[in-house]
Order: structure tokens, then sequence, then C-alpha cells
């Protein structure tokens, strides 16, 4: 009886072994580097943006893997507007942005492309790319903000990076095309103890916006905006805090992700006096 | 030799040239479960135990696992309740998506639909019928169920034998039009196929296929409409396909919409008029709230319920939930408690409570929560001496009577001298984390407030004015334990009212109500003042505006809530009011999450619409999130009475978030990837 039993163990345990348990994983560990930069295509500036969901997506598309291929999973650039990823298989791979400028893939409405600024590249070593765009608003601190009672005072210049007749002309086509879409809706500034400060690395008790409906912000274009810190939310004195402002204009990026995203000025440390 | 010899002979004689063609005995095979109606309840019984009805065995973070672990809705954002737990979180995903389960079932369908004819002698022609109609409703329902998660799907509409080569075996996602269409193809196939009462208890009928069928349509009419609401449009065809996945075409919405809000119409007045069922009131009187209030606690336990047109029912020892277990008051809990807790934002909805001017709960004797001294009351009731019935039997208020006992909620003890003046100078959602006990009465001294870490002897007693007392009530609020009250308001809707009930999991026995007629009065007002909004006024002969007018006050008189004088004016007010009242109506019944889904009114751009009525969001939002209030109720000892503040939830605060790719769920990784022709949403 005893032997009945343990021969029994002693098959089961070898019915439930894989032969794959020995052996050893000898793939070859992802180490290929890919370092990039988004830059404006007219002025040659990197594209500011936000580190998270909300920022510049970078998506990387391995190729081999036939015509029913999955995206590799997104990252997100850093807020300096570059991307770097050292961790990546070699290969061949697709690489595509969205973030705050004209689409770099537009197709129109039947899915015929119009355009297509992606870059497929084979990744071996350390590879740098480069993506020229057109951001949609350029965004920019006048001056060093003021501190006065732990409120935070800011002033904004917003310009347009591409003008409404180019951005029609580029976006027109992919259908649906509104003429409100370059409204700016919004200017906000961030606030936060973190130097990554942006839409995500926020502290909500400072950060403050001001909404715009229509086209009314056509005629604040290029001028000086004030922007203060939430009212009444003393920031405590004696603390470094970082500042950005952003604003965006009515237009999701990919188109029908409903996600608008912002263009960002340079952060700024200011000292809580 | 010669031994062997004759065994080989032996062999050759057992062959035998005749095909074994007996069906095995021990194979249940069609011909015993399709022949003979005890074959076709087990056939159905397995259909039905796993439909994808959201009940007492559904939490939306987690998807259809058909059990009842931690059971809590209203929780997911949709401002109707609280929970201290990860799970209370907005509805943008399932852990355990809708889908391969959702084809099995859908397989299950077919096979009874295309199997089921052979056998067709062995019944009456209408028994035949139901069977064949409760194949088509089971379809119609996991569609559904699919559509209003996915968009667009793919229409397995018959049975996929295997193997095959891979180009049956495959089968890309329709369009969302197309999906609708197929929903509503196999709700009116069910409606002219079923009984008009079901054959036996659990089966469905032409009328309940009736109902779901408006409720559906409701929701592709509103689909078709609000995406176009939402920045950008929100609509895109699949990389894979070309296939419009979600969404509808610039050319074809507005008539789509108005077809599905047509469709929803009709059917809904088709339960109206059959006059088989009507609103629960058995103990309701007009004028007297006490009765009105009894009524509708009743209405849910109540299983001879007039208004029930389709219930998932429990027995104990057999099938059971644990409801009671994580959602009754702390005072009872067992093993957990305090899942649910109503929010003040909830609370605002009803009548019977006095308001600052912009629509806010009145604390205070000024304009503002900011200003003037706190309203003082006898007893914490006293607040809610007014209040609308319905409220009354969905929410427990501080001091309410549950199960026989006071159920007793106190945020805190104020010594200070009065008048007193309000705690904060601010309420706003950045000071949302200044809670109470940052306050310098609490941590400085001399003290003036006390409140309680946790129960028992955590509990700081207090020694003033003559009193000697805990700081806390028994149900808390305790301001490091989420398990106590978290907003001051504890559920009472569905929770077992009997004393001698015993709470614990798997304990609990209460029937859940998936479809009842004060829903169906709803759908059939929300869609008539759609239609009147698209140009029509009327589709049967009879005003559209005036139907939804009398539905709307045949609810509100049965809740005890005043009653609309004018009749509803075919604008977005007018269907403000119809939203408003379902919202209200159909609260913590696993319906609102999907109303907020297909009003599109979740994101930050269309959040002003999140209370079925335009209010301001930045009073809640910041951006993508958003957080809901609490009422906490607090006692002074130097007057000897209560008062309360409006505040941002105290424990456990949480922050929900929502952005538009949230509107149509991811397909499974893993399905897209696996398959040559399953789209991924185009927008993610």
């Amino acid at each position: 009886m005893k032997k009945t039993i343990f021969g029994t163990m002693l098959f089961s345990c070898l019915l439930f072994t894989s032969c794959d348990v020995f052996e050893l994983d000898n793939y070859e560990e992802p180490k290929e580097t890919i370092i990039g930069e988004v830059v404006d295509s007219k002025t040659g500036e990197r594209i500011l943006t936000d580190q998270g969901s909300e920022g510049i997506r970078v998506r990387m598309t391995e190729l081999s893997w036939g015509d029913n291929v999955e995206h590799n999973p997104d990252f997100y650039c850093k807020s300096d507007g570059s991307f770097q990823n050292t961790k990546i298989f070699k290969g061949t791979y697709n690489i595509r942005i969205d973030g705050p400028f004209v689409p770099i893939v537009r197709e129109d409405e039947r899915g015929v492309p119009i355009a297509n600024d992606t870059k497929t590249l084979d990744i071996e070593g350390t590879i740098n790319v480069k993506f020229e765009v057109q951001p949609f608003l350029k965004v920019e601190f006048v001056d060093y903000p003021t501190v006065s009672n732990g409120q935070i005072t800011a002033r904004v210049k917003v310009t347009r990076g591409i003008s409404n007749d180019e951005f029609r002309e580029k976006i027109e086509p992919m259908g649906n095309y509104n003429s409100s879409f370059t409204n700016v809706t919004d200017i906000q500034l961030f606030v936060s103890y973190s130097s990554s400060v942006g839409y995500r690395a926020r502290d909500e008790r400072w950060s403050n916006k001001i909404e715009y409906v229509g086209s009314e912000f056509e005629n604040l274009l290029g001028k000086e905006i004030t922007i203060k810190s939430i009212k009444g939310q003393t920031i405590p004195s004696g603390k470094h805090v970082f500042v950005r402002a952003a604003a965006r204009i009515n237009y999701d990026t990919p188109a029908g992700s409903g996600t608008r995203r912002w263009n960002y000025s340079e952060p700024m440390e200011v000292i809580i006096p | 030799m010669k031994k062997i010899l004759a065994y080989i002979a032996l062999a050759f004689i057992s062959v035998s040239c005749v095909d074994l063609s007996i069906p095995p005995k021990n194979i249940v095979t069609s011909e015993d479960l399709l022949s003979n109606e005890s074959g076709i309840d087990i056939y159905m019984a397995r259909m039905y135990s796993n439909m994808p009805f959201e009940d007492f065995k559904y939490l939306a973070q987690w998807g259809f696992n058909f059990n009842g672990w931690l059971n809590s809705f209203g929780i997911e954002g949709t401002g109707e309740a609280l929970d201290r737990d990860g799970i209370c979180t907005t509805f943008t995903n399932e852990d355990t998506p809708y889908w391969s389960m959702a084809f099995t079932l859908i397989r299950d369908a077919n096979f009874l639909i295309e199997n089921l004819p052979a056998y067709k002698g062995s019944y009456p022609e209408p028994m035949y019928n139901h069977y064949l109609g409760e194949a088509y409703y089971v379809r119609a329902t996991v569609f559904y169920a699919m559509a209003r998660r996915f968009g667009g799907v793919p229409l397995v509409t018959k049975v996929i034998n295997y193997p095959a080569n891979q180009d049956d075996l495959e089968i890309p996602r329709s369009s969302e039009k197309d999906t609708w269409d197929q929903v509503a193809a196999d709700y009116d196939k069910a409606i002219e196929l079923m009984l008009p009462s079901s054959p036996k208890s659990g089966y469905s009928n032409k009328y309940v296929a009736l109902a779901f069928k408006s409720e559906a349509m409701l929701y592709a009419g509103s689909v078709a409409k609000y995406n176009e609401t939402v920045t950008g449009r929100l609509t895109g065809t699949g990389q894979k396909t070309g296939v419009r996945v979600i969404g509808f075409a610039p050319n074809e919405w507005q008539e789509a919409s108005k077809k599905y809000f047509t469709e929803a119409y009709k059917a809904a007045k088709e339960v109206i008029n059959s006059n088989l069922y009507s609103l629960y009131k058995k103990k309701w009187k007009a004028n007297d709230p006490e009765a009105q209030y009894q009524n509708m606690i009743d209405m849910f336990s109540d299983i001879s319920s007039p208004e029930n047109i389709y219930v998932k029912q429990y027995t104990y020892p057999t099938l059971t939930h644990g409801f009671d277990a994580y959602n009754s008051p702390f005072i009872f809990r067992s093993p957990l408690s305090s899942g649910m807790c109503p929010t003040l934002d909830f609370l605002e909805q009803f009548d019977g409570f006095n308001h600052y001017a912009d629509g806010t709960l009145k604390v205070t004797t000024g304009a503002t929560n900011t200003q003037g001294d706190y309203i003082l009351y006898d007893s914490p009731m006293d607040l809610f001496k007014n209040a609308e019935p319905r409220l009354r039997a969905y929410v427990i208020f501080p001091g309410d009577q549950f199960k026989g006992k006071e159920i007793e909620i106190r945020a805190g003890v104020y010594t200070g001298s009065t008048p007193i003046k309000p705690f904060f100078n601010d309420y706003s959602y950045a000071s949302a984390d200044n809670t109470y006990q940052k306050l310098d009465s609490y941590t400085k001294k001399p003290k003036t407030l006390y409140l309680s870490p946790r129960e028992g002897s955590s509990q700081e007693r207090v020694e003033a004015d003559g009193f000697s007392m805990n700081a806390a009530g028994e149900n808390g609020p305790f301001y490091d334990n989420g398990e106590s009250c978290l907003t001051g308001l504890y559920l009472r809707k569905w929770l077992n009212p009997d004393p001698a009930a015993e709470i614990g999991e798997g304990k609990s026995d209460q029937p859940f109500i998936l479809m009842r007629y004060g829903e169906v009065l709803l759908n059939m007002a929300e869609a008539a003042v759609e239609l009147s909004l698209a140009g029509e006024t009327s589709i049967d002969g009879s005003n559209l505006l005036d139907e939804a007018t009398e539905a709307v006050n045949e609810i509100r008189e049965r809740a005890g809530a005043k009653l609309l004088t004018n009749t509803l004016s075919s604008t977005n007010v007018g269907r403000d009011v119809v939203r408003k009242e379902r919202r209200k109506e159909l609260a913590f019944e696993q319906k609102t999450k999907w109303d907020l889904r297909r009003w599109r009114v979740q994101h930050y751009e269309g959040r002003n619409g999140l209370w079925g009525e335009e209010k301001n969001k930045d009073m809640y939002s910041n951006n993508t999130r958003y957080r809901f209030r609490g009422l906490y109720p607090f006692f002074s000892t130097k007057a000897n009475k209560y008062f309360f503040d409006a505040h941002y939830q105290w424990i456990s605060l949480k922050t929900f978030e929502y952005t538009i790719v949230d509107y149509y769920f991811a397909i499974p990784g893993n399905e897209v990837s696996k398959s040559k022709v399953i789209d991924q949403q185009p927008n993610r």
C-alpha cells in the first residue's frame, strides 16, 4: 500500500514537471539604446512637455512580428522634450510620437495616409533620433515670478508655433475640420515641490488655471498674462518650489483620444520668502 | 505455441464489422438536453448562471467574477457613495474584461438557436417559441453588455465549429452601429417569440426583453448623440479592418440616434401599455411621509411587488450573497462594514433641505459655509426632518433608526463657546486635505475640539460642561479607521432591515431587482425628451413631452418629492429634469455608472452635467480629477446641541480621474495581438 502511494506521488511529481524548468533562459537581454529628441522644425528648440501620459508619447513597434504586430508598451518624453530607452531588444522598429504638435501621422476619414513622418530604424547599439515637428503653441515666462504672502504671481506670454492657416492646411484634410480647433482654451500654472513639475507632478493646493471660452484668447496672443497660484492657499515660507506655465489649444492628439496636450514653459525655481 | 495460435484465433473471432455507433451512455447529448423540458431547464440554468447581470455578485472594478466578495456599488466615481478601498475608483476598465466569457455564452445561445428546431415536435408551439426566444434574449443581453463596454464587437451569430480554416474562425469587430442594430434585432426576435409571462420563475418573458431593450436603445441613442459633444468627436476606424469600431460617421449619427431613441420609447411604451406592472405603493399614503418612506424600503425586498419586472433571487443557505456583511453600519460590523457611504453631493439632489445660493447644503447662518455661525439642532435628525421620503429610504442619517438601533454618527465634540464660527475659512477642492485633526482647536491648548482616531479604547473622552462622553459616535467617523462612517451618512437601500437577521458573508438572501417598472418609466421619459429635442412631437399619437412629464410625476409622487407643475420643455433643461430624476430614483442600483458614460459627462470638459443637471464642475473638480464631500455632525457641549460641517471626504479621501478614452474600454491586449482581425480602440 505504502509503495503504491509513494509510486503515485513520484509519478505525479514527474507529471507536473516540464523540461523547460531545467533550461537556461539564454535569450539575449535587451541592451540596445535609443536616444531621441523632439524639436521645433522652425527654431530647432526642444518641445517642452510633461512627463506622463499627458506629455509626448513615444510608441515603438518592432516590425519583425509580421503584419499583426502590437506596439511595445508606450513611454513618454522627459519634460525637456528628450527621451531615452536603454533596454531595447535588437530589431527593426517604427517610432511614432504624439504630443502638442501637428500629428506626424495624418490620415483622412477613410484611413488613407496623407502624411507619415514616423521613423523606421534598425536599432543596434546606440541610435540617435531627432523628430522635427510644428508645435501648436510656445509658452514662456516674461520674467521671474514674484511672491507675496505665500502666493506666486507669474507673467506668461503665449504665441503660436504654427499659424492658423498652416494648421488648417495640415489638419483639414483629416476630415471634420472645425475652426475652433485653434482656440487657446486655458493657461495653467503648475506649482510643485518637485523639479519635474508639470500636470502629473503638480500640487493641487497651489496650481491654478485660467480658462477661455471660444476665441476670446485671440487678442491675448503675444501679450503678457498674469496668473497667480490659488488664492488663500499659502505656500509655506522658506520652501523652494518649482513652477511651470502651460497652454493648449482645442485639438486632441492623437485625434480621437480626447487628450488635449499642453505646450510648456521652462520650469523655474521659486524661493518662498 | 499452440496456445498462442489459439489466442490469435480467438482475437480474430472477437473482431466485428459493425461500427460502434451507440452513443456513449456517460455523455450528455443534445438529444438529452433539448428534447424535453427538464433538459431545457438545465440548459437555461447554465446560460443564466453566466449572464452578465450586475447585482450582489458584481463589483465594477473587478468585472464579472460571479462572486460577491466586497460587493459595493455606486462607488465608481458616480458621486453616489464612497468606500475606503482601491475598489472605489472610476469605471475605466474591468480587471476581468467581459470578452472571452461573453463568447462562451453566445455560443450556448447560438447552439440552442441552431439545434432546437430538430426537436420542435417535442413541445407545444408557444413553448418551443419561448425557448428559442430565450436564446435570442441571452444573445441580446451579451451583445448589449459588450457594446456598452467596447463599442463595436465581433457579431458571432452562428456556432463556429472547430477545427475549421482560419478565415472561418476569425470574426472581426463590426462597426458600433451594426452592433447596436444587432442588439435591437435580437431583442426584437426575443420579444416576438417569448411568452407574455415567464413560464417558470427565473425564466424571462416578452416584457423583460422589452424593458431591457428600452434601456439598451437609450444607451445607443445617447452614444450616437453625445459622442458629438466630446472634443474631436468620439469615433474612429480600426487599424486592421478600417471598420468604424467606435462611434458613428458624421453623416449617420443624427439619424441613428433618433432611430434608437424611437426604439427605446416604443419598447418602454409597450411595457407601460400592457398594464401588467405598476409602481410599488402597497403602504404608500398621500401626504404621509412616514408611510411613503416605509413603502420605499419595503419595495426592494417584497418579491410580490408589481414593480418588479426582472429579479435575481437568492435563497439561504444554498444561493446567498454578503451585501449586509460589507455595507452595514460599523456597529453591525461582521466581518466588515461601511462599504457604501453616500456623499453630501448625492444628498443635495433631494428636496427638503435649505441651500446656499450656489445650491450646496446650508449649515451656517451666513451666505456661504465660511460665513455666519453654525446652525444648531437639538438632535442631528432635525436637519433631516423635511427630507424627501425617498432619500430617507435610501440613506441612514445620523441618529436615524436601523435594525432597531439608533445609528450614532458624530465626527467630534466641540467645547468652545457659542455661537460657533465655521472651522475653516476655505472649503475648496485645493484644501480638501485640511482636515479637522489639523485644526489648532484640536492640536493646541486650550483644546476645544475632540475627535477619535479609532473606536473602543481609542475613543477620546470629553469631560466638559457636565458631559462625559466619547468624542466620536459609535459608528465614527474615526479619522484613522477607513471602515467607519466616511461621510457622515450610511446606506439603507438593499440592507436587510430585520433586526433578527444575522449579518455575515454568505448569510444574506435579499433579491436584487435587475429591472423595475420605475426604470421603464424613466427610459420612456428620457427617450421622449430626446426625441422632442430631435424635432419630433409625437411617435404614437400621444404628446411626447406630456408623457415624459407624467412619468416623472408618477415617480415623484411615490417618492414623496415635489411634483412638476409645468410640462417639461423641449430643451436641455427639460432633459436634465428627467436625468436628475433618474440619478435620484435609480441610485445604488448599478445603473448610474452607465448613465454617466452614455451622457458623456464624466471627463473634465463635460463634467458640468455629472449630476444630471448643469452644475459648475469647478466646485468639485480640478482638470481630470474630482472629489466628493461628506456631512459631518458635531456636538457642542456649551449649547447642548448639534451642528454640521460640510467638508470634502474626511477619511480615506478619494480622488477620481476620468478621460475621454475611458468611454470605450480597451480591448484585451492578448485578443488584439493574437488575431489578425481584432482591432484595438483607435484612440488608444
